[in-house]
């Protein structure tokens, strides 16, 4: 069963610079992944993990980290993801007008510059900021997916065009801030717009000549969804079993799967054993739940999908009939860890829902399914036997319909954690996780449909959860019992994701703009203030012997687009004290990469 | 509390009517649902005190209402403001945003709910 019907048209928007000399069945990236010199990949390896095993900076010496040299990307808005580094080479992208720099690591220099002419008409259509999560690298190309949904691969060497591909339509809202990812050869990416009424989907297209390989949807008939009703498998009454004809078509009223959002902006890890790729789709549309009835699958979902068809081995819904925006799009990281006592091939994605769930990933079993922050209300906990969560009723936003505020749901829209990516430590077997601690009122209402134009339906205001007044948590979590080993406060949301290293020392960044580096315990070692707020990735990577962390810091993104955020007075009496308004008294926009290393020569 | 006539003192008819801060008359309701359905907060902030955007409630002080709608209408793309020129809501509300907006400018319309005066 594979969907074969776009492939007859793709020669019409790919366009074709140059002719490879020879297709093979893999690329380079995997072998590139494996050299910890490298920082080849967004995540740093398939498996999501952000985890380096450099070492040189340790725990002991941290506290001396200076800054080796700086880079501005000379854009404002919010800078996401990071760099790549491959060989003596790093590769650094902006926000849009969504530029990339080649830099010679030996000098700093420009190498070449890449600058897409895009139309700025897709700005508006773009929901969170004008963010973009990098850039991905194989065989000597660079690819970038721009935010009028072009994808392009350059030549590695001088920044040439390859070829060209675009995957949406800017005009019906469409837009992408994903990070292409690279597995074996084809190049995955994604879809945004579930501000839009969008239909999510993952596309895969051949690295060397950007034509489409195949395109999986979110919502839909099973064909388009590259489901197969017999053989795709679900969590059903505590076990496995097949989601049989038309499981998205019957969990929507009419033809609202074609507005049916489940978009697909997040990070894809892989696994080459099981040759299945993992990712999570994204909110239904719209926000007003009670305009549409049904589970709305597969929005919220986990899918573990064939490499090579796109064809789905299994599929898990997190957030069955969304009422709160609780995209499914956080990272998925494969992990082998011990589990209730078993050593277990994993899959751990901490879900904007506040539950982190523990998955099997090569059956789609779950395994556990906790709150990774105890504030937490909207669901008392997940049923383990049905996959489903346990509502608690007085933070339905459904049950008293539309034009009615229900207040003190926790967390907002933006999640217990929203795309800021967790690490994984392999050495001390925790998840390191970037959180958020606010909650939320939210009051839908009534939205038509018109292509290109917002198709929200909601109005919420947002507040730290506690009256501490924290907006944030920088926690270590056990994946294996689901429980929270420890938690360290953070004035605002972490936005930025996390890297742990084999020298025992655990990095991420704040909004105030501070990178940060913690032992395996969460004792603070160092912080430097880069020139911005941080919702960058922390990199690392090494080069002539000496070992180098990496950050972009650039505020904005959903969580800095309040920087002028004002509160409404219903918050009174919850502790807060202006919230993501208070932001604006410790940084400015300003795109800035900053590189530290430790003092002397290398091995130092 | 008495109600407010606001928006210029000419011969023509009031630009809104408010009672209380957030009881309004019908058409200035309809400016606050054109106003939530295009989403206007996830730019201008939920209380149009300005996010990414401009605070609305200062812009009203500044802009007449011919250059409000050229600019609701036409879009400021250089800016990311979007061209509303395409939602018929919007054209057939236009008025009527305005003058729920300059409601709020004026600091006679409270932030938050509204409700049609009975």
């Amino acid at each position: 069963m594979s969907s074969r019907k776009s492939f007859r048209n793709w020669w019409q928007y790919a366009v074709l610079l140059a002719v490879p000399v020879f297709a093979s069945a893999s690329s380079d990236i995997e072998a590139l992944t494996k050299d910890s010199n490298n920082w080849a990949m967004q995540a740093g390896n398939f498996a999501n993990q952000r985890y380096s095993e450099l070492k040189q900076i340790n725990k002991s010496n941290a506290k001396n980290l200076q800054v080796a040299w700086t880079f501005s990307t000379g854009v404002l808005r919010g800078h996401e993801g990071g760099p790549l580094v491959v060989g003596d080479t790093m590769y650094v992208h902006s926000p849009f007008p969504n530029k990339v720099f080649a830099v010679n690591l030996e000098d700093q220099k420009i190498k070449w510059k890449y600058e897409p002419k895009q139309d700025s008409a897709v700005i508006p259509v773009m929901c969170c900021d004008t963010v973009n999560r990098g850039v991905a690298y194989a065989d000597n190309k660079v690819f970038l997916q721009q935010a009028d949904t072009t994808l392009v691969a350059l030549d590695a060497k001088t920044g040439k065009e390859i070829w060209k591909v675009k995957v949406g339509d800017p005009k019906i809202g469409e837009t992408t801030t994903n990070a292409p990812h690279i597995f074996k050869d084809k190049v995955i990416t994604g879809i945004s717009g579930g501000e839009f009424g969008v239909r999510g989907r993952l596309t895969a297209y051949d690295i060397n000549t950007g034509k489409e390989v195949w395109k999986a949807y979110s919502t839909g008939p099973d064909a388009e969804m590259l489901m197969d009703p017999q053989k795709t498998m679900t969590w059903t009454d505590g076990k496995m079993a097949p989601v049989g004809k038309d499981s998205s078509l019957k969990t929507w009223s009419g033809d609202q799967w074609k507005l049916g959002g489940g978009t697909t902006w997040g990070w894809y890890s892989y696994d080459p054993a099981l040759n299945l790729v993992y990712y999570g789709s994204g909110n239904p549309s719209t926000w007003n739940p009670s305009q549409r009835p049904g589970d709305n699958k597969w929005s919220m979902t986990i899918f573990a999908r064939d490499l090579d068809t796109g064809e789905a081995k299994w599929v898990f819904q997190m957030t069955p009939h969304d009422e709160w925006d609780y995209d499914g799009v956080n990272e998925m990281i494969l992990a082998n860890i011990k589990v209730k006592g078993q050593q277990r091939k994993t899959l751990v994605h901490m879900d904007r829902n506040g539950f982190a769930y523990t998955m099997d990933r090569s059956s789609g079993e779950l395994l556990v399914a906790e709150k990774y922050d105890p504030t937490v209300n909207w669901a008392s906990g997940v049923d383990m036997k049905t996959g489903r969560p346990i509502l608690d009723a007085k933070y339905s936003t459904d049950r008293q319909g539309p034009d009615v505020n229900i207040k003190g749901i926790c967390p907002t829209a933006l999640g217990t954690k929203d795309q800021q990516p967790a690490s994984f430590s392999p050495k001390t077997g925790l998840f390191y996780v970037p959180t958020n601690h606010v909650c939320m009122d939210y009051e839908p209402f009534k939205v038509d449909y018109t292509a290109g134009q917002p198709y929200v339906g909601a109005t919420l205001s947002m507040y730290p959860a506690t009256a501490k007044g924290n907006m944030g948590n920088f926690i270590a979590w056990d994946a294996g019992t689901g429980k929270i080993v420890w938690s360290k406060p953070e004035r605002f949301s972490v936005w930025s994701g996390a890297l742990s290293t084999a020298g025992d020392v655990v990095f991420y960044g704040t909004l105030e703009g501070y990178i940060k580096a913690v032992d395996n315990n969460g004792k603070e070692l160092w912080r430097f203030k880069t020139p911005s707020g941080i919702i960058g990735n922390v990199h690392t990577w090494s080069f002539k012997g000496k070992q180098y962390i990496g950050v972009l810091s650039g505020i904005g993104g959903w969580a800095g687009i309040g920087l002028a955020a004002g509160l409404e007075k219903s918050t009174d009496g919850l502790g807060a004290v202006g919230g993501y308004k208070d932001l604006a008294n410790y940084t400015e926009l300003g795109g800035v990469l900053t590189v530290f290393a430790l003092p002397g020569k290398a091995g130092v | 509390m008495l109600g407010t006539i606001g928006g210029t003192r000419a011969a023509d008819a009031p630009l809104y009517t408010v009672v209380d801060g957030n009881k309004v008359d019908s058409n200035t309701i309809k400016g606050w649902h054109t106003w939530r359905a295009m989403a206007c907060e996830r730019c201008h902030g939920a209380n149009q005190e300005g996010l990414v955007g401009p605070a609305l409630v200062d812009s009203l002080k500044v802009l007449t209402k011919e250059q409000f709608k050229t600019t609701v209408l036409l879009g400021r793309m250089e800016k990311g403001m979007p061209n509303f020129n395409g939602s018929k809501q919007v054209v057939e509300n236009i008025d009527f945003l305005y003058a729920f907006l300059k409601g709020r400018s004026d600091g006679a319309i409270k932030p938050g709910r509204l409700e049609e005066i009975k």
